[in-house]
């Protein structure tokens, strides 16, 4: 009796976390959070970021990409080390738009979300024997130049698995969570406080953040990848940034680009 | 009725003394517990709690390090008062990270 009665709550606790999880109107919710605040903002511009916000940016955005965008250079590197290191012979890789569509992924078998980053490093390590760093150059500029070749397509983030939900819960409570010196959470900054001014610069909406990484930033004078960007928000909340590729900020990933299903994929990747 | 005037009358002046005390008193002062090794190991412990839960925040490792540094020039009391200081950052990283397990959106 004791068994059976072990076995009912175990699986009613399976069922309850499962169904619990709805990442649609997780979805949902926050796009229409941010129709709330920014009426007159179409859904597809949040894929320029900061620049649907405010014109004046938006024009400094505009003239910067119709000249040679910073990045460009980078980008065409990238693509070229992508051929010398060998990458396109990883399965994962061989179709680059593919690969940026595909991920991230929750891996069942290896019980973690994964990256495009993380297959990037993976794979470069099966060619070459040698490891690779994970926020800036080869990296970035390898993982900007596989994104440019999904420009246009939509992220479609899955979250199917029981494992996967756990992992966009996980990664969706450490977004929301206070954290630091300053009590912030991301979305005190990028959800509730977006559109509004930190001493001189206007916060992004998180909506759209994943469809320009890895992104060239004027303050970095070069391209970091997304797991950079977390850890410089961290330090900015006085909270101490986590590991690069750490399963915690792909957790996070697979929330943060869930979040932005349904929006296109750009090659415009330069923020101030 | 002379017992419950004698225990409120204790209970009192305890709490009266408790107030007057300033919140950074060292309860170590004067015993034979040396105040940095306690004070410092309780930061370390709090800091390693933190960091396992990804709650640490981003100046008390710093904050440990420099104790230790003036406690090694032999400033003790100000050696004590930063590793203090960086306990109490551990302890309120911790009371984040009992709310940071169940946050959500508030729309």
């Amino acid at each position: 009796m004791k068994k059976i009665l072990t076995a009912v709550i175990a699986l009613g606790v399976a069922v309850t976390t499962a169904s619990a999880t709805d990442v649609e109107a997780d979805r949902k919710a926050f796009v229409e959070h941010f129709k709330s605040i920014k009426p007159n903002v179409e859904f597809a511009d949040y894929t320029n970021g900061v620049y649907a916000f405010d014109e004046g940016s938006r024009e400094q955005f505009e003239e910067i990409l119709d000249g040679i965008p910073p990045y460009e250079e980078a980008v065409e590197k990238g693509g070229a080390e992508f051929e010398k290191f060998g990458l396109g012979k990883c399965d994962a890789l061989k179709d680059p738009k593919a690969a940026r569509l595909a991920h991230p992924y929750y891996d069942d078998a290896a019980g973690k979300v994964i990256t495009l980053e993380a297959t990037i490093q993976k794979c470069y390590t099966e060619q070459t024997g040698k490891k690779m760093g994970t926020m800036k150059g080869k990296i970035a500029r390898i993982s900007a130049w596989i994104s440019d070749q999904a420009a246009g397509e939509k992220i479609n983030v899955k979250i199917e698995s029981d494992g996967a939900k756990a992992a966009y819960e996980r990664g969706k409570a450490f977004f929301y969570a206070k954290r630091g010196q300053f009590n912030m959470s991301c979305a005190d900054c990028h959800v509730y406080n977006a559109d509004k001014k930190a001493r001189a610069d206007i916060l992004s909406p998180a909506l759209g953040h994943t469809t320009h990484v890895p992104m060239y930033r004027a303050k970095w004078a070069g391209i970091g990848t997304l797991h950079r960007r977390y850890g410089g928000c961290l330090k900015n909340m006085r909270a101490k940034p986590i590991m690069a590729q750490s399963d915690i900020y792909g957790d996070m990933e697979l929330f943060h680009q869930a979040m932005s299903n349904g929006l296109e994929i750009t090659d415009a990747r330069y923020r101030k | 009725m002379k017992k419950v005037l004698i225990v409120a009358f204790s209970v009192f002046t305890l709490s009266a003394n408790a107030n007057f005390m300033e919140s950074g008193h060292n309860w170590n002062k004067g015993s034979s517990v040396d105040p940095f090794a306690a004070a410092i190991a309780a930061a370390e412990s709090g800091y390693a709690t933190n960091l396992k839960a990804n709650m640490a925040w981003r100046d008390t490792g710093k904050m440990i390090n420099e104790a230790k540094k003036l406690h090694k020039a032999g400033k003790l009391d100000a050696a004590v008062a930063l590793a203090n200081k960086a306990h109490k950052q551990t302890a309120n990283a911790a009371s984040q990270h009992k709310l940071a397990t169940i946050a959500g959106p508030r729309f």
